[in-house]
């Protein structure tokens, strides 16, 4: 049996892998299996989960987990590295002649222009490890400036708020189960029963209360939580989040609900962000979201209500990619964490404000240096200081080291670009960890044609996803139960992945490519393979970082009875005895700021970049299904997974059909200013009339992602996935399939 | 025109602004955030604002609420301007303009040159002609404290109101009033629109008797029309407001100086009413006397073309309240604010022409056709786009690669600026477009009305082409919200406006109360797609409890949040056996 967590989501619910048993012969139809260790159905798989106790899923896993298993023997597992050939088809090759062939390209052409003409693009879902190791190969070795990873997509928005409020970007500055005292949880665009069903288990003391609030343009299945007594569902227009939250702050102050203690001690700013909030008034807001003022009220003495200054058993105030991925995706966050500071929430046991993380790594990796202006230990790459430990760590000359480079959707937009007059020329070259940018990013059509504009692209991926079928080389690499390393769950527990089953032969960990690759490209510095040893690097790393490890070691997790320590986790001089017990919950004393004070900073709403036009009259949403992950390159290769949700859906309400004349299933012609893609319709009431809902989890021409807009947050580079002003008609032509996931040029 | 440092950098366009109120105050915002942060070229203006109130800026549309005590006069603080390049003089009232040197100047004697001026001086109260009041109509003073709204200009020269009777302007006015109701039992309000409304329920809210009279033959009559008026009336009723209608109050009774009764004339009569407070919302006069002496056109307010510019002066516009644009003022917040929007627009772009255009005049005033159909929802809404300035607020950066909605001029002109909202705890009114007094018989459009008075619930909806053109909600605040949404954002909506009014019934739940009814393929456990059938499946397969079904199935092993459910199933499965023979799933 092995001790690890699910390969998805932040949530990182605990489970065990036991060696499957002997294939039996076909047990007989009826018979019941006498434990939850059902084999899954469809997979070859060589071990079966269960799931483990744990204090965030409680031994509880959603479909994805229970069938993660599946994905260690999926049909089409990359085995053997792969170079395209001078047929423009990819052909196997070994090893030493895919490596030589990346060293040589690498080589010439950072020699021809420049070193910051080769970039890297990682991925949230990378172990700590391997996206330690990844920035420093681009620092060190490549010594490029262009870094940044998908969670570009994901955190920046969060992290940017939380970073420039509290100081300090942790996702949940708290442990997840602190929420089950609650007495009001406000939700704002995150769809939790989709995205981590077993966190669930922890809004139900809310929901006992009746204080669950969730902000979400559609009744989701998280939003449907509020029935019958148990919280609010507010439905605002979308990319109006903001002036809810605008709204609900103006009601705190207008109705002297704020905590004014807490405000004179802990805050500053609050005065001018209290005369921000008074043009916010709720029937003005009404007019803007769409909500009835009178329920705006509500919502916002509910949560004051249960504030600590209210006399209630706390409120927590939590926000997810649905405002996040946003051009005021950065406002909002701030507007949430003003309200949560009105209210005397942050730092407060039983209270506070926190980001849901998304990926599995999302909160680690973005805190070891895979991000354009970031170094190991959530450090600044233009902070002298930060630069010279690192440096040092690394064994390398701290001016070596390059600045900050391009945020991911400016990296992917200049990805081959010519030089012009503001900018010199893109990147030639990428290489591409744990992400599948065809079906992720926004404006994905435009993303595809600059991949496919590169010199060389170069992917690390354990199957032929949509990106990596684009690429020149593409590398084979270990999975989840295949390799060991640590992963930081959404509440910054730092936890153990652990492996339970051997790789197949053929396939490398990354941690060894990079290794192989910094030698070939005859570099001094030292890259381990070992993740025990990658991580004790990585600790010393970050020793002195907002995010420090140098407490912790492989060893040290192993150990503690409930295994995963929350960061911040320094390292304890030996002579003063027991090692650093890890923070569970920061900001309880100060906040990380220069005068220990959470600074308010006044915002205001101004709507989506792409909002509607009369050729474009409604809104485009998008989000997640339970049963797939991102985009969707290993759920869509579980069978059980993809046959409950075999492809893209466009969710429209019935009086917005009946007026647009498309009926359940009918073909839909989905066109924004970026392009258009037909997906069938899925009739439902829970989508507002003035917006349509799509999943983004496949590729073809159901795509969603290929019509997002990839306007950007302007402070912290995230994109507008969530809204944008589209054209839905009734399709005048047959449904083009989906591209197939198995990949026939590869034999 | 000077052009003597033209060669350095184009000289700042000095803008005056004269009104610190609502308006003013958003029009010097937009307009510097459309400005580079200085002190470079980018930097083009530089802002003079003369304000005649002592106080900063505040939230003038929620004096209602301070009288109805919902509110703390602390949250009506608007942000303070804090800009290298902004003056603001406060307690400084404009005197005079001198056009032909380009100069303001104001009381207290100092001189305000200007490139452009922006006149945003609001309006003040209208002092309604009863007997016993002071003078016809002109605003109303107390003891000559400033009282012109829109910090307008205060006239000492004003004869004071009775004690007991007030006008609702200004924040000292909703200081008066509540001062006044702690000792008063019986209030009037003169006058059933939007603020009349909002003061009589907030007064009854103080625990007052409060009665309303009004000269119309309904309530808010500009707005509604008389059935949805006398549905808002019941409420109101209920609320317990007296509501007389066709009432003139003909004349005021004091007694020692202050406010005694008042004698109403009615359709049924003459009434005397006893009162402690009378308070008049009869509706405000838009303040002009400064463009009047400066001899620009002046109707009922400052005349100003479609953008906001005087057609006697090119240099000098007016916005908000004290403005008369051809499509008429409506004394809307959200009207005020998206004039202050589109002028910001416009002279940062004439500005920005300057600039590209060495030896062109400094600013090409009132030149250039303001585009009024921009509807972005920007516009339509009035939103703030102070904090976009990183990005430029209306241009997104060109690297974006998108295509911007604001960047398409749409065809009709602006609208949703139009959107009146009531605020009064208890009584909800929203109205927008066609509706009431200015529904006009047009066989394009198509109106359905739910009337339900019994209920205190009155809608209306009116769509053509597609679109909501109009709509009237009494005691329908969700759909209010929904109609005022589709309205101002032109979405696409049935050709038949019933499909509006009727809430679409919620899809059936799962539930455990009756398994018998819910269909074979419901969702029971979403975590993992685990169908009624596949758990009735299980239970014939030998799964007789819910660990048992949970092994089969993985139902419950997610959140477990169906575990009653399931358990329901379990039990009814189990009784079902026992009378009969379950079909076949």
């Amino acid at each position: 049996m092995t001790a690890t967590h699910c390969p998805y989501c932040a949530l990182q619910c605990a489970m065990s892998l036991h060696p499957a048993p002997d294939p039996a012969p076909d047990p007989a139809p009826d018979a019941v299996p006498d434990a939850v260790l059902a084999a899954p159905p469809g997979g070859s798989a060589s071990v079966v989960v269960q799931g483990r106790d744990f204090p965030t899923n409680k031994g509880g896993l959603c479909q994805k987990g229970w069938t993660s298993a599946s994905l260690l023997g999926v049909g089409d597992r990359l085995t053997t590295p792969l170079v395209r050939g001078a047929d423009g088809e990819l052909h196997a090759a070994s090893w030493d002649d895919a490596l030589d062939l990346v060293a040589e390209r690498a080589t010439a052409i950072a020699a021809a222009h420049g070193r910051d003409s080769v970039a890297v693009f990682g991925g949230g879902g990378l172990t700590n490890e391997k996206a330690y190791a990844l920035g420093k190969f681009a620092r060190t070795v490549l010594r490029t400036a262009n870094i940044d990873y998908n969670g570009r997509f994901c955190m920046a928005s969060a992290a940017a708020g939380a970073n420039r409020a509290f100081g300090l970007d942790r996702g949940l500055p708290f442990p997840l189960a602190d929420l089950g005292g609650a007495q009001a949880v406000l939700l704002l665009g995150s769809n939790l029963a989709e995205t981590m069903p077993p966190s669930l288990q922890h809004l139900t003391g809310a929901r006992g209360r009746g204080g669950l609030v969730v902000v979400d343009p559609r009744r989701s299945a998280t939003a449907a939580l509020t029935a019958d007594g148990a919280g609010v569902h507010l439905q605002p227009v979308p990319g109006t989040d903001l002036a809810v939250l605008l709204a609900l702050l103006h009601v705190v102050w207008a109705e002297g609900l704020g905590d004014a203690d807490y405000l004179a001690a802990r805050t500053t700013g609050a005065d001018a962000v209290r005369r921000s909030v008074a043009p916010w008034w709720p029937e003005r807001a009404e007019q803007v979201c769409g909500i009835d003022a009178e329920q705006l009220r509500r919502v916002a003495r509910l949560l004051a209500a249960a504030s600590p200054a209210g006399g209630g058993s706390g409120a927590y105030i939590l926000t997810g990619r649905g405002v996040e991925q946003s051009t005021q995706g950065t406002a909002t966050v701030t507007a949430a964490i003003n309200l949560a500071l009105a209210l005397g929430l942050p730092g407060r046991v039983g209270s506070g404000y926190g980001a849901v993380t998304g990926q599995g790594n999302g909160q680690g990796g973005r805190e070891h240096g895979q991000k354009a202006d970031q170094l190991p230990g959530y450090r600044k790459i233009d902070d002298p200081a930060a630069r010279e430990h690192v440096a040092r760590v690394w064994g390398v000359d701290p001016a070596s080291l390059p600045g900050p480079g391009l945020p991911a959707v400016e990296l992917l937009r200049r990805l081959g670009a010519p030089a012009g007059p503001d900018a010199p020329a893109g990147p030639k070259m990428l290489f591409v960890h744990g992400s599948n940018l065809v079906v992720s990013a926004p404006n994905s059509t435009m993303v595809t044609a600059n991949l496919q504009a590169l010199d060389f692209l170069v992917v690390c991926d354990f199957v032929p996803s949509e990106t990596a079928r684009l690429a020149d080389v593409v590398l084979p690499v270990t999975q989840w139960a295949e390799e060991e390393g640590t992963m930081t769950s959404l509440e910054g527990r730092v936890l153990r992945r652990r492996q339970a089953v051997a790789a197949p032969p053929g396939v490398r960990s990354e941690l060894a490519i990079l290794a192989d690759l910094a030698a070939r490209l005859r570099s001094p510095v030292h890259f381990g393979t070992d993740p025990a040893e990658v991580f004790d690097e990585l600790a010393r790393a970050s020793a002195g970082g907002p995010a420090d490890y140098s407490g912790l070691s492989h060893a040290r997790l192993d150990a503690e009875p409930i295994p995963g320590l929350f960061w911040p986790c320094p390292a304890v001089p030996a002579e003063t005895g027991a090692p650093h017990p890890g923070t569970p919950r920061t900001f309880l004393d100060t906040f990380p700021t220069a005068d220990g004070r959470a600074r308010m900073i006044a915002v205001d709403h101004v709507g989506p970049s792409d909002d509607l036009r009369p050729d474009a009259p409604l809104y485009l949403i998008t989000g997640r299904v339970l049963q797939h992950y991102q985009s969707g390159a290993q759920t869509r290769r579980v069978e059980e997974l993809a046959a409950a949700q075999p492809g893209p859906f466009v969710e429209i309400h019935p009086v917005l059909a009946l007026t647009l004349g498309i009926e359940d299933d009918a073909p839909v012609r989905l066109a924004t200013a970026r392009g258009a893609i037909v997906a069938p319709a899925r009739l439902t009431t829970s989508v507002r009339q003035d917006t349509v809902f799509m999943p983004f989890h496949w590729s073809g021409a159901g795509s969603v992602n290929r019509i997002t807009t990839d306007a950007t947050d302007p402070i912290s580079g995230m994109p507008e996935f969530k809204v944008c002003a589209v054209d839905v008609s009734l399709a005048g032509t047959v449904l083009a399939p989906a591209l197939p996931t198995s990949v026939e040029v590869l034999r | 025109m000077t052009d003597s440092t033209a060669l350095a950098r184009p000289p700042r366009t000095r803008v005056v602004v004269v009104g610190n109120g609502m308006v003013g105050s958003r029009f010097v915002d937009d307009l510097l955030a459309r400005d580079g942060p200085g002190p470079g070229p980018e930097a083009r203006f530089e802002v003079t604002v003369l304000g005649a109130e002592a106080y900063e800026p505040y939230n003038r549309v929620l004096l209602s609420e301070v009288v109805a005590g919902k509110v703390e006069v602390a949250s009506l603080a608007l942000p303070a301007l804090v800009h290298p390049r902004a003056t603001v003089h406060r307690g400084t009232a404009a005197a005079r303009i001198d056009r032909a040197r380009r100069v303001v100047h104001a009381a207290d004697g100092s001189v305000h040159p200007y490139d452009a001026l922006v006149l945003a001086t609001g309006s003040s109260a209208r002092i309604p002609a009863i007997t016993g009041l002071p003078s016809l109509a002109g605003p109303a003073s107390h003891t000559g404290a400033a009282c012109a709204a829109g910090s307008g200009e205060p006239d000492p020269e004003k004869p004071a109101l009775p004690r007991g009777v007030h006008a609702l302007r200004t924040l000292d006015d909703a200081r008066e009033i509540v001062a006044a109701s702690v000792n008063a039992r019986r209030a009037v309000v003169i006058g059933a629109g939007v603020l009349g409304l909002e003061v009589a329920c907030g007064l009854a809210r103080r625990g007052l008797a409060v009665s309303v009279v009004h000269g119309g033959p309904s309530l808010m009559d500009r707005q509604l029309d008389p059935d949805a008026g006398a549905v808002a009336a019941a409420t109101l009723t209920r609320l317990g407001v007296a509501v007389r209608l066709a009432a003139r109050t003909t004349e005021i009774h004091t007694t020692d100086g202050h406010l005694a009764s008042l004698r109403v004339t009615q359709p049924d009569g003459e009434h005397h009413l006893p009162v402690d407070l009378l308070v008049l919302a009869c509706g405000t006069i838009p303040e002009t006397h400064l463009a009047a002496d400066a001899g620009l056109p002046v109707d009922r307010g400052i005349v100003v073309d479609d953008v906001l510019c005087s057609p006697g002066d090119r240099r000098i516009f007016a916005i908000g309240d004290c403005a008369q644009p051809p499509e008429g003022g409506t004394g809307l917040i959200a009207q005020g604010w998206d004039q202050s929007r589109r002028l910001a627009d416009h002279l940062a772009a004439s500005a920005a022409r300057t600039v590209d255009a060495p030896g062109a005049p400094r600013v090409r005033l009132g030149g250039v056709q303001l585009d009024p159909g921009r509807a972005s929802m920007a516009l339509r809404l009035s939103m703030h786009v102070v904090t976009r300035a990183a990005v430029g607020p209306l241009v997104d950066s060109p690297s974006s690669g998108t295509a911007l909605a604001s960047a398409q001029p749409a065809l009709e002109a602006p609208r949703g600026t139009d959107v009146v909202r009531l605020k009064a705890a208890g009584l909800d009114v929203v109205t927008m477009g066609v509706c009431g007094a200015r529904r006009a018989l047009d066989p394009s459009h198509r109106t359905v009305r739910l009337s339900d008075p019994s209920a205190g619930r009155h809608v209306e909806v009116v769509v053509a082409g597609g679109v909501v053109v109009g709509a009237t909600c009494v005691g329908a605040p969700q759909i209010g919200a929904d109609l005022t949404a589709a309205y101002t954002r032109r979405t696409p909506v049935p050709a038949d406006p019933a499909y509006l009014l009727l809430q679409p019934v919620a899809s059936a739940t799962t539930t455990a109360s009756d398994p018998t009814h819910m269909p074979d393929r419901t969702t029971v456990c979403r975590c993992n797609s685990v169908t009624k059938a596949a758990i009735v499946e299980a239970w014939h397969g030998g799964a007789r409890s819910v660990a048992d079904v949970a092994a089969a199935t993985r139902a419950t092993t997610g959140c477990g949040g169906c575990t009653d459910v399931v358990c329901g199933l379990v039990d009814w499965l189990g009784a079902t056996a026992l009378t009969t023979v379950p079909a076949a799933p």
